[in-house]
Protein backbone atom coordinates (compact mmCIF):
# COMPACT_ATOMS: atom_id res chain seq x y z
CA UNK A 1 0.00 0.00 0.00
CA UNK A 2 1.57 3.35 -1.42
CA UNK A 3 2.18 5.86 0.92
CA UNK A 4 0.10 8.17 0.15
CA UNK A 5 -3.14 5.77 0.52
CA UNK A 6 -1.82 5.14 4.18
CA UNK A 7 -2.10 8.55 4.96
CA UNK A 8 -5.39 9.07 3.63
CA UNK A 9 -6.92 5.85 5.39
CA UNK A 10 -5.20 7.29 8.49
CA UNK A 11 -6.60 10.74 7.54
CA UNK A 12 -10.12 9.38 7.69
CA UNK A 13 -9.50 7.18 10.26
CA UNK A 14 -8.79 3.38 9.62
CA UNK A 15 -5.76 1.61 10.43
CA UNK A 16 -3.99 -0.97 8.10
CA UNK A 17 -4.52 -3.67 10.72
CA UNK A 18 -8.19 -3.27 10.16
CA UNK A 19 -7.64 -4.05 6.75
CA UNK A 20 -5.81 -6.80 7.33
CA UNK A 21 -8.40 -8.16 9.47
CA UNK A 22 -11.27 -7.68 7.38
CA UNK A 23 -11.12 -11.39 5.92
CA UNK A 24 -11.61 -12.76 9.75
CA UNK A 25 -14.10 -10.52 10.09
CA UNK A 26 -15.94 -11.64 7.25
CA UNK A 27 -15.46 -15.16 8.52
CA UNK A 28 -16.54 -14.50 11.68
CA UNK A 29 -19.58 -12.48 9.94
CA UNK A 30 -20.34 -16.00 7.94
CA UNK A 31 -20.15 -17.91 11.48
CA UNK A 32 -22.61 -15.72 13.19
CA UNK A 33 -25.12 -16.15 10.51
CA UNK A 34 -23.99 -19.83 10.19
CA UNK A 35 -24.48 -20.36 14.17
CA UNK A 36 -27.78 -18.85 13.71
CA UNK A 37 -29.14 -20.81 10.87
CA UNK A 38 -28.15 -23.99 13.35
CA UNK A 39 -29.95 -23.05 16.04
CA UNK A 40 -33.26 -22.09 13.90
CA UNK A 41 -32.50 -26.15 12.89
CA UNK A 42 -32.21 -27.25 16.15
CA UNK A 43 -35.09 -25.12 17.30
CA UNK A 44 -37.30 -26.76 14.25
CA UNK A 45 -35.65 -30.03 14.74
CA UNK A 46 -36.96 -30.94 18.45
CA UNK A 47 -40.06 -28.75 17.89
CA UNK A 48 -40.85 -31.72 15.21
CA UNK A 49 -39.78 -34.61 17.71
CA UNK A 50 -42.12 -32.83 20.42
CA UNK A 51 -44.59 -32.17 18.84
CA UNK A 52 -45.35 -34.23 15.84
CA UNK A 53 -47.95 -36.83 17.30
CA UNK A 54 -50.21 -34.14 17.98
CA UNK A 55 -49.52 -32.66 14.85
CA UNK A 56 -51.61 -36.02 13.61
CA UNK A 57 -54.48 -35.86 16.63
CA UNK A 58 -58.00 -34.23 14.96
CA UNK A 59 -59.25 -33.41 18.16
CA UNK A 60 -56.28 -30.86 18.18
CA UNK A 61 -57.68 -29.22 15.27
CA UNK A 62 -61.30 -29.57 16.05
CA UNK A 63 -60.67 -28.09 19.59
CA UNK A 64 -58.79 -25.52 17.92
CA UNK A 65 -61.23 -24.47 15.64
CA UNK A 66 -64.26 -24.13 17.97
CA UNK A 67 -62.58 -22.24 20.76
CA UNK A 68 -63.66 -18.60 21.26
CA UNK A 69 -60.55 -16.17 20.28
CA UNK A 70 -60.10 -14.91 23.72
CA UNK A 71 -59.21 -18.88 24.58
CA UNK A 72 -56.62 -18.58 21.59
CA UNK A 73 -54.72 -15.44 22.85
CA UNK A 74 -54.93 -17.08 26.51
CA UNK A 75 -53.21 -20.41 24.88
CA UNK A 76 -50.63 -17.83 23.17
CA UNK A 77 -50.09 -16.36 27.13
CA UNK A 78 -49.89 -19.90 28.51
CA UNK A 79 -47.40 -21.24 25.94
CA UNK A 80 -44.98 -17.80 26.14
CA UNK A 81 -45.27 -18.39 30.28
CA UNK A 82 -44.17 -22.11 29.78
CA UNK A 83 -41.71 -21.42 26.96
CA UNK A 84 -39.99 -18.40 28.61
CA UNK A 85 -39.57 -20.66 31.89
CA UNK A 86 -37.93 -23.63 30.06
CA UNK A 87 -35.64 -20.80 27.91
CA UNK A 88 -34.54 -18.99 31.20
CA UNK A 89 -32.33 -23.06 31.91
CA UNK A 90 -32.43 -24.15 28.04
CA UNK A 91 -33.77 -23.13 25.15
CA UNK A 92 -32.72 -23.62 21.46
CA UNK A 93 -29.57 -21.25 21.20
CA UNK A 94 -25.93 -22.87 21.62
CA UNK A 95 -25.46 -19.63 23.67
CA UNK A 96 -27.03 -19.75 27.00
CA UNK A 97 -29.28 -16.57 28.10
CA UNK A 98 -27.99 -14.44 30.81
CA UNK A 99 -30.64 -11.78 30.35
CA UNK A 100 -34.24 -11.55 30.70
CA UNK A 101 -34.55 -9.35 27.05
CA UNK A 102 -32.76 -12.13 25.46
CA UNK A 103 -34.61 -14.99 26.69
CA UNK A 104 -38.28 -13.06 25.59
CA UNK A 105 -36.64 -12.78 22.67
CA UNK A 106 -36.43 -16.28 22.36
CA UNK A 107 -39.39 -16.75 23.37
CA UNK A 108 -41.01 -14.91 20.80
CA UNK A 109 -38.74 -16.73 18.36
CA UNK A 110 -39.49 -19.82 19.83
CA UNK A 111 -43.55 -19.23 19.52
CA UNK A 112 -43.02 -17.89 15.55
CA UNK A 113 -40.90 -20.64 14.54
CA UNK A 114 -43.86 -23.29 16.06
CA UNK A 115 -46.49 -21.25 14.09
CA UNK A 116 -44.33 -21.67 11.10
CA UNK A 117 -43.76 -25.23 10.90
CA UNK A 118 -47.22 -26.03 12.21
CA UNK A 119 -48.78 -23.98 9.18
CA UNK A 120 -46.44 -25.69 6.99
CA UNK A 121 -47.36 -29.24 8.37
CA UNK A 122 -51.14 -28.69 7.93
CA UNK A 123 -51.12 -26.99 4.62
CA UNK A 124 -49.45 -30.45 3.70
CA UNK A 125 -52.12 -32.19 5.26
CA UNK A 126 -54.75 -30.18 3.62
CA UNK A 127 -55.96 -29.14 6.86
CA UNK A 128 -55.47 -25.67 6.22
CA UNK A 129 -56.17 -24.42 2.37
CA UNK A 130 -57.34 -21.64 0.55
CA UNK A 131 -61.17 -22.25 1.69
CA UNK A 132 -60.49 -22.87 5.08
CA UNK A 133 -62.39 -19.99 7.39
CA UNK A 134 -59.73 -17.62 8.87
CA UNK A 135 -61.02 -18.61 12.78
CA UNK A 136 -60.77 -22.11 12.04
CA UNK A 137 -57.37 -22.14 10.41
CA UNK A 138 -56.10 -19.52 12.86
CA UNK A 139 -57.46 -22.24 16.14
CA UNK A 140 -56.06 -24.99 14.31
CA UNK A 141 -52.62 -23.42 13.98
CA UNK A 142 -52.15 -21.48 17.30
CA UNK A 143 -53.00 -24.92 19.12
CA UNK A 144 -50.79 -27.26 17.28
CA UNK A 145 -48.25 -24.64 17.62
CA UNK A 146 -48.27 -25.03 21.42
CA UNK A 147 -46.53 -28.63 22.53
CA UNK A 148 -44.22 -27.75 18.89
CA UNK A 149 -43.11 -24.38 20.63
CA UNK A 150 -42.59 -26.20 23.91
CA UNK A 151 -40.80 -28.60 21.74
CA UNK A 152 -38.40 -25.37 20.08
CA UNK A 153 -37.59 -24.37 23.58
CA UNK A 154 -36.60 -28.17 24.97
CA UNK A 155 -34.64 -28.80 21.92
CA UNK A 156 -31.27 -28.27 23.83
CA UNK A 157 -32.88 -31.00 26.59
CA UNK A 158 -33.98 -33.70 23.95
CA UNK A 159 -31.06 -34.93 22.41
CA UNK A 160 -27.86 -34.31 25.05
CA UNK A 161 -24.95 -36.02 25.10
CA UNK A 162 -22.66 -36.76 27.65
CA UNK A 163 -19.94 -34.42 28.53
CA UNK A 164 -17.03 -36.02 29.02
CA UNK A 165 -16.82 -37.86 25.86
CA UNK A 166 -13.47 -38.52 24.76
CA UNK A 167 -11.61 -36.53 21.46
CA UNK A 168 -11.51 -38.80 18.42
CA UNK A 169 -8.22 -39.73 17.88
CA UNK A 170 -7.43 -39.60 14.41
CA UNK A 171 -6.13 -43.40 13.77
CA UNK A 172 -5.06 -44.82 10.46
CA UNK A 173 -6.90 -48.58 11.93
CA UNK A 174 -9.75 -47.09 13.64
CA UNK A 175 -10.58 -45.10 10.08
CA UNK A 176 -9.88 -48.29 8.06
CA UNK A 177 -12.75 -49.87 6.39
CA UNK A 178 -13.74 -53.22 8.24
CA UNK A 179 -16.32 -55.28 6.82
CA UNK A 180 -17.74 -56.56 10.01
CA UNK A 181 -17.11 -53.32 11.76
CA UNK A 182 -19.49 -51.20 8.75
CA UNK A 183 -21.98 -54.19 9.12
CA UNK A 184 -22.33 -54.49 12.63
CA UNK A 185 -22.58 -50.19 12.29
CA UNK A 186 -25.24 -50.57 9.67
CA UNK A 187 -27.04 -53.26 11.94
CA UNK A 188 -26.94 -50.65 14.84
CA UNK A 189 -28.37 -47.93 12.56
CA UNK A 190 -31.26 -49.87 11.42
CA UNK A 191 -31.85 -50.91 14.99
CA UNK A 192 -31.72 -47.34 16.06
CA UNK A 193 -34.19 -46.25 13.43
CA UNK A 194 -36.73 -48.76 14.02
CA UNK A 195 -36.42 -48.32 17.72
CA UNK A 196 -36.75 -44.58 17.67
CA UNK A 197 -39.24 -44.37 14.74
CA UNK A 198 -41.43 -47.01 16.90
CA UNK A 199 -40.96 -44.87 20.39
CA UNK A 200 -42.32 -42.06 18.34
CA UNK A 201 -45.00 -43.43 15.75
CA UNK A 202 -46.58 -46.38 17.88
CA UNK A 203 -48.89 -43.86 19.75
CA UNK A 204 -50.06 -42.41 16.04
CA UNK A 205 -50.15 -45.92 14.41
CA UNK A 206 -53.90 -46.94 15.49
CA UNK A 207 -55.74 -43.52 14.92
CA UNK A 208 -58.03 -43.09 12.64
CA UNK A 209 -55.97 -40.06 11.48
CA UNK A 210 -53.39 -41.93 9.06
CA UNK A 211 -56.24 -43.38 6.86
CA UNK A 212 -58.27 -39.77 6.91
CA UNK A 213 -55.27 -37.95 5.67
CA UNK A 214 -54.52 -40.61 3.25
CA UNK A 215 -58.06 -40.11 1.63
CA UNK A 216 -57.66 -36.67 1.24
CA UNK A 217 -53.90 -36.15 0.35
CA UNK A 218 -53.13 -36.90 -3.86
CA UNK A 219 -49.80 -37.52 -5.54
CA UNK A 220 -48.09 -34.35 -5.10
CA UNK A 221 -48.92 -33.95 -1.68
CA UNK A 222 -47.52 -37.57 -0.74
CA UNK A 223 -44.38 -36.23 -3.15
CA UNK A 224 -44.34 -33.29 -1.06
CA UNK A 225 -44.47 -35.42 2.15
CA UNK A 226 -41.81 -37.31 0.93
CA UNK A 227 -39.51 -34.49 0.27
CA UNK A 228 -40.43 -33.25 3.55
CA UNK A 229 -39.77 -36.15 6.02
CA UNK A 230 -36.41 -36.60 4.21
CA UNK A 231 -35.36 -32.50 5.26
CA UNK A 232 -36.48 -32.83 8.54
CA UNK A 233 -34.30 -36.42 9.23
CA UNK A 234 -31.71 -35.16 7.84
CA UNK A 235 -32.08 -31.68 9.43
CA UNK A 236 -32.21 -33.24 12.59
CA UNK A 237 -28.84 -35.85 12.41
CA UNK A 238 -26.64 -33.66 10.25
CA UNK A 239 -27.90 -30.10 10.26
CA UNK A 240 -29.20 -29.17 13.85
CA UNK A 241 -25.58 -29.80 15.26
CA UNK A 242 -27.13 -31.53 18.49
CA UNK A 243 -24.19 -32.22 20.91
CA UNK A 244 -24.35 -36.10 18.93
CA UNK A 245 -24.22 -35.37 15.63
CA UNK A 246 -19.89 -35.38 15.56
CA UNK A 247 -20.55 -38.65 16.86
CA UNK A 248 -23.11 -39.47 14.63
CA UNK A 249 -20.73 -38.69 11.36
CA UNK A 250 -17.82 -41.04 12.91
CA UNK A 251 -20.37 -44.00 12.84
CA UNK A 252 -19.01 -46.56 10.74
CA UNK A 253 -21.77 -48.51 8.05
CA UNK A 254 -22.78 -48.76 4.44
CA UNK A 255 -24.74 -46.15 4.40
CA UNK A 256 -22.17 -43.62 5.51
CA UNK A 257 -22.64 -40.40 3.49
CA UNK A 258 -25.60 -38.23 5.11
CA UNK A 259 -27.35 -38.09 2.33
CA UNK A 260 -27.76 -41.94 1.29
CA UNK A 261 -27.78 -42.51 5.26
CA UNK A 262 -31.28 -40.25 5.54
CA UNK A 263 -33.32 -41.70 2.60
CA UNK A 264 -31.87 -45.36 3.83
CA UNK A 265 -33.32 -44.33 6.75
CA UNK A 266 -36.56 -43.01 5.30
CA UNK A 267 -36.96 -46.43 3.94
CA UNK A 268 -36.63 -48.83 6.96
CA UNK A 269 -39.06 -45.85 8.65
CA UNK A 270 -41.59 -46.72 5.79
CA UNK A 271 -41.25 -50.09 6.28
CA UNK A 272 -41.53 -49.96 10.48
CA UNK A 273 -44.33 -47.51 9.64
CA UNK A 274 -46.40 -49.90 7.15
CA UNK A 275 -45.84 -53.29 9.87
CA UNK A 276 -46.89 -50.86 12.84
CA UNK A 277 -50.36 -49.36 10.63
CA UNK A 278 -50.49 -53.93 9.72
CA UNK A 279 -50.07 -54.76 13.70
CA UNK A 280 -53.16 -52.45 14.63
CA UNK A 281 -55.10 -53.81 11.63
CA UNK A 282 -54.97 -50.63 9.95
CA UNK A 283 -53.71 -52.46 6.54
CA UNK A 284 -54.43 -55.56 5.64
CA UNK A 285 -52.92 -58.09 3.33
CA UNK A 286 -55.87 -57.73 0.77
CA UNK A 287 -55.51 -54.17 0.86
CA UNK A 288 -53.83 -52.72 -2.97
CA UNK A 289 -50.40 -51.81 -2.77
CA UNK A 290 -51.11 -48.22 -3.34
CA UNK A 291 -53.13 -47.96 0.15
CA UNK A 292 -50.27 -49.52 1.57
CA UNK A 293 -47.77 -46.80 -0.02
CA UNK A 294 -50.17 -44.22 0.53
CA UNK A 295 -50.53 -45.31 4.79
CA UNK A 296 -46.86 -45.54 4.77
CA UNK A 297 -45.83 -42.29 3.44
CA UNK A 298 -48.32 -40.82 6.16
CA UNK A 299 -47.12 -42.54 9.14
CA UNK A 300 -43.47 -42.21 7.86
CA UNK A 301 -43.00 -38.41 8.89
CA UNK A 302 -43.12 -39.40 12.52
CA UNK A 303 -41.68 -42.72 12.02
CA UNK A 304 -38.55 -40.67 10.29
CA UNK A 305 -38.50 -37.82 13.13
CA UNK A 306 -38.36 -40.69 15.87
CA UNK A 307 -35.77 -42.77 13.77
CA UNK A 308 -33.47 -39.49 13.69
CA UNK A 309 -33.67 -38.98 17.12
CA UNK A 310 -33.13 -42.89 17.29
CA UNK A 311 -30.00 -42.92 15.40
CA UNK A 312 -28.06 -39.73 17.29
CA UNK A 313 -28.75 -41.74 20.57
CA UNK A 314 -26.76 -44.73 19.10
CA UNK B 1 -5.24 -8.03 14.50
CA UNK B 2 -6.19 -10.84 16.81
CA UNK B 3 -6.81 -8.62 19.41
CA UNK B 4 -9.04 -6.84 17.18
CA UNK B 5 -11.27 -9.28 16.17
CA UNK B 6 -11.46 -11.11 19.49
CA UNK B 7 -13.15 -7.71 20.92
CA UNK B 8 -15.44 -7.55 18.42
CA UNK B 9 -16.27 -11.49 18.80
CA UNK B 10 -16.46 -10.59 23.15
CA UNK B 11 -18.74 -7.62 22.03
CA UNK B 12 -21.18 -9.42 19.92
CA UNK B 13 -21.57 -12.13 22.51
CA UNK B 14 -22.54 -9.80 24.60
CA UNK B 15 -25.09 -8.29 22.25
CA UNK B 16 -27.02 -9.77 19.73
CA UNK B 17 -25.90 -10.53 15.73
CA UNK B 18 -27.30 -8.95 12.86
CA UNK B 19 -28.81 -12.45 12.26
CA UNK B 20 -30.72 -13.09 15.49
CA UNK B 21 -31.98 -9.39 15.52
CA UNK B 22 -33.16 -10.55 11.47
CA UNK B 23 -34.50 -13.89 12.86
CA UNK B 24 -36.05 -11.96 15.93
CA UNK B 25 -37.86 -9.29 13.32
CA UNK B 26 -39.39 -11.87 11.08
CA UNK B 27 -40.31 -14.35 14.46
CA UNK B 28 -42.13 -10.83 15.80
CA UNK B 29 -43.73 -10.09 13.07
CA UNK B 30 -45.13 -13.93 12.17
CA UNK B 31 -46.34 -13.81 16.21
CA UNK B 32 -48.09 -10.18 15.97
CA UNK B 33 -50.13 -11.14 12.99
CA UNK B 34 -51.43 -14.28 14.53
CA UNK B 35 -51.88 -11.95 17.57
CA UNK B 36 -53.44 -9.25 15.29
CA UNK B 37 -55.78 -11.81 13.27
CA UNK B 38 -57.09 -13.22 16.17
CA UNK B 39 -57.86 -9.82 17.26
CA UNK B 40 -59.74 -8.84 14.11
CA UNK B 41 -61.80 -12.37 14.70
CA UNK B 42 -62.98 -11.10 18.18
CA UNK B 43 -63.36 -8.02 17.19
CA UNK B 44 -65.65 -8.62 14.22
CA UNK B 45 -67.00 -11.76 15.36
CA UNK B 46 -70.74 -12.15 14.60
CA UNK B 47 -72.66 -13.19 17.79
CA UNK B 48 -74.49 -15.37 15.89
CA UNK B 49 -75.87 -19.26 16.20
CA UNK B 50 -75.17 -21.62 13.82
CA UNK B 51 -76.90 -21.47 10.54
CA UNK B 52 -76.58 -24.34 8.38
CA UNK B 53 -78.03 -24.92 4.49
CA UNK B 54 -77.63 -27.54 2.57
CA UNK B 55 -78.06 -27.46 -1.58
CA UNK B 56 -77.38 -29.61 -3.91
CA UNK B 57 -76.41 -29.69 -7.61
CA UNK B 58 -78.28 -30.78 -10.47
CA UNK B 59 -75.32 -32.42 -11.96
CA UNK B 60 -76.19 -36.00 -11.56
CA UNK B 61 -73.64 -38.38 -11.98
CA UNK B 62 -75.09 -41.82 -13.19
CA UNK B 63 -72.56 -44.76 -12.43
CA UNK B 64 -73.21 -49.07 -12.36
CA UNK B 65 -76.67 -47.90 -12.63
CA UNK B 66 -76.47 -46.22 -8.95
CA UNK B 67 -77.21 -41.61 -9.35
CA UNK B 68 -74.89 -39.90 -7.34
CA UNK B 69 -76.17 -36.29 -6.37
CA UNK B 70 -73.27 -33.95 -4.73
CA UNK B 71 -74.80 -31.56 -1.86
CA UNK B 72 -72.47 -28.76 -0.40
CA UNK B 73 -73.58 -28.34 3.15
CA UNK B 74 -72.71 -24.59 4.76
CA UNK B 75 -72.34 -23.11 8.13
CA UNK B 76 -73.36 -19.46 7.56
CA UNK B 77 -73.75 -18.71 11.39
CA UNK B 78 -70.87 -17.41 13.78
CA UNK B 79 -70.29 -21.01 15.80
CA UNK B 80 -68.93 -24.01 15.16
CA UNK B 81 -70.77 -27.22 15.26
CA UNK B 82 -70.40 -31.03 15.82
CA UNK B 83 -72.18 -34.07 14.56
CA UNK B 84 -74.44 -32.42 11.66
CA UNK B 85 -76.85 -34.48 10.43
CA UNK B 86 -78.01 -34.38 6.61
CA UNK B 87 -80.53 -36.70 5.16
CA UNK B 88 -81.48 -36.53 1.74
CA UNK B 89 -85.56 -38.21 0.69
CA UNK B 90 -85.85 -39.13 -2.88
CA UNK B 91 -90.08 -39.51 -3.38
CA UNK B 92 -90.79 -41.34 -7.18
CA UNK B 93 -93.80 -40.41 -8.95
CA UNK B 94 -95.03 -44.27 -8.26
CA UNK B 95 -94.72 -43.77 -4.68
CA UNK B 96 -91.62 -45.22 -3.83
CA UNK B 97 -89.28 -43.75 -1.47
CA UNK B 98 -85.50 -44.33 -1.00
CA UNK B 99 -83.41 -42.38 1.69
CA UNK B 100 -79.90 -41.29 2.37
CA UNK B 101 -78.25 -40.31 5.61
CA UNK B 102 -75.02 -38.26 6.38
CA UNK B 103 -73.12 -36.78 9.35
CA UNK B 104 -70.49 -34.31 8.82
CA UNK B 105 -68.28 -34.71 12.18
CA UNK B 106 -67.29 -31.10 12.43
CA UNK B 107 -67.91 -27.93 10.56
CA UNK B 108 -67.06 -24.56 11.65
CA UNK B 109 -68.20 -20.63 11.00
CA UNK B 110 -67.96 -20.30 7.46
CA UNK B 111 -66.94 -23.71 6.68
CA UNK B 112 -67.85 -25.78 3.77
CA UNK B 113 -68.33 -29.79 3.59
CA UNK B 114 -69.08 -31.14 0.08
CA UNK B 115 -70.83 -35.04 -0.24
CA UNK B 116 -73.13 -37.07 -2.27
CA UNK B 117 -75.98 -38.98 -1.86
CA UNK B 118 -76.57 -42.54 -3.73
CA UNK B 119 -79.51 -43.89 -5.13
CA UNK B 120 -80.79 -46.68 -6.93
CA UNK B 121 -83.65 -44.32 -8.70
CA UNK B 122 -83.01 -41.76 -11.09
CA UNK B 123 -83.51 -38.61 -9.09
CA UNK B 124 -84.44 -36.97 -12.06
CA UNK B 125 -87.99 -38.76 -12.29
CA UNK B 126 -88.66 -38.04 -8.94
CA UNK B 127 -88.60 -35.42 -6.07
CA UNK B 128 -85.47 -34.86 -3.92
CA UNK B 129 -85.66 -32.92 -0.57
CA UNK B 130 -82.26 -32.40 1.28
CA UNK B 131 -82.28 -31.07 4.83
CA UNK B 132 -79.84 -30.88 7.70
CA UNK B 133 -82.12 -32.92 10.55
CA UNK B 134 -79.78 -32.46 13.91
CA UNK B 135 -76.29 -31.04 15.09
CA UNK B 136 -74.98 -30.51 18.34
CA UNK B 137 -72.57 -27.68 19.85
CA UNK B 138 -68.98 -28.65 20.73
Amino acid sequence: MSLKIKSLLSSLGYSVSFFKAMPSMRRFNQNVWRRELNDLIRGISGGFLFGVPLLYTMEVWWIGSSLEPPRLLIAIAITSTIIFLINQTTGFRSASNIRIRDTLMDTVEALALGLFCTTCILVLFQEINLETPLGEALGKLIYESVPFAIGVALSNQLLRDEPDEKPHQPNARANQSHPKKELNGTIADIGATLIGGIIVAFSVAPTDEVPMLAASTSGPWLLALIAVSLLISYAIVFAANFSNQTKRQRQQGIFQHPVSETIASYLVSLVAAALMLWFFDKLSASDPWSTWLRYAIILGLPTTVGGAAGRLAV
Amino acid sequence: MNTKSDSIQGQEQSRRSLAEWVTFSIAAAILSTVIGLVLYIWLGKQSQPPILSVTYEKTIRKSEGQFYVPFVLLNKGGETVESVRVVAKLKMSNGIEELGEQEIDFLSSGEVQNGAFVFSKDPKKGQINIRVTSYKLP
